[in-house]
């Protein structure tokens, strides 16, 4: 079961400033980050989404979320 | 774990060779995974040519593949013109924007008739096409 406030928290010190919202669409395992961080100004949205990714890949790696939908913009 | 070299030449062939792939769960006529489905249902939409690769036989060694490759581990994946473009997050958000029409060189479809309302070929002529000059 994954910890919405934690994976907030982590997506936040990966990208310092970003407004970031996490919810659970469903059984505690899917989820969905929403995410505005300057960060991803330039950046093409693969890599928006790499940058969230890469900030909670530990708790795929555990198994603590099975799908994460993301949505980027710039603020 | 490293990904299996064999398998890992064969993906970038496969990369390499068909401008536009994609990797799913399951076939575009049988697709096992909704998200999967969802990106089908947009290149349909584009109506573009595309490679698919049914990824459920060898899902874990395709995973440290692209892990490698593109620095991505979940399906579907579609690539174009070599480059991981998204999953189903990011196809549909380009498919709105327009940018994945942009980017496939084809035309940005109109909004989305149900099928039902679709004119038949060969069907209705009432309405003759606009005449330009």
């Amino acid at each position: 079961m994954a910890d919405l406030a934690e994976l907030k928290g982590m997506i936040e010190a990966a990208l310092p400033g970003a407004e970031v919202e996490v919810v659970d669409e469903g059984g505690g395992d899917h989820l969905r980050a929403s995410v505005t961080s300057e960060q991803f100004e330039g950046l093409s949205r693969i890599d928006q989404h790499r940058l969230v990714r890469a900030a909670v890949r530990e708790r795929f790696e555990d198994g603590s979320i099975h799908a994460l939908s993301i949505r980027t913009s710039t603020p | 774990m490293a990904a299996d070299p064999q398998l890992k030449a064969k993906v970038e062939e496969l990369i390499a060779e068909n401008p536009v792939l994609l990797f799913m769960k399951g076939t575009p006529d049988a697709p096992r995974c909704g998200f999967s489905m969802r990106v089908v249902q947009v290149l349909q939409a584009l109506d573009v040519q595309y490679g698919a690769i049914d990824v459920l036989p060898a899902l874990q060694p395709l995973r440290e593949v692209t892990s490698e490759l593109s620095d991505w581990q979940t399906f579907p994946q579609l690539y174009v013109k070599g480059e991981l473009v998204g999953g189903c997050d990011i196809v549909e958000e380009m498919l709105d924007s327009g940018e994945l029409a942009e980017l496939l060189g084809v035309e940005q479809p109109e909004v989305e008739v149900p099928e039902a309302d679709r004119i038949l070929p060969g069907g209705s002529q009432t309405s003759p096409p606009m005449q330009l000059g």
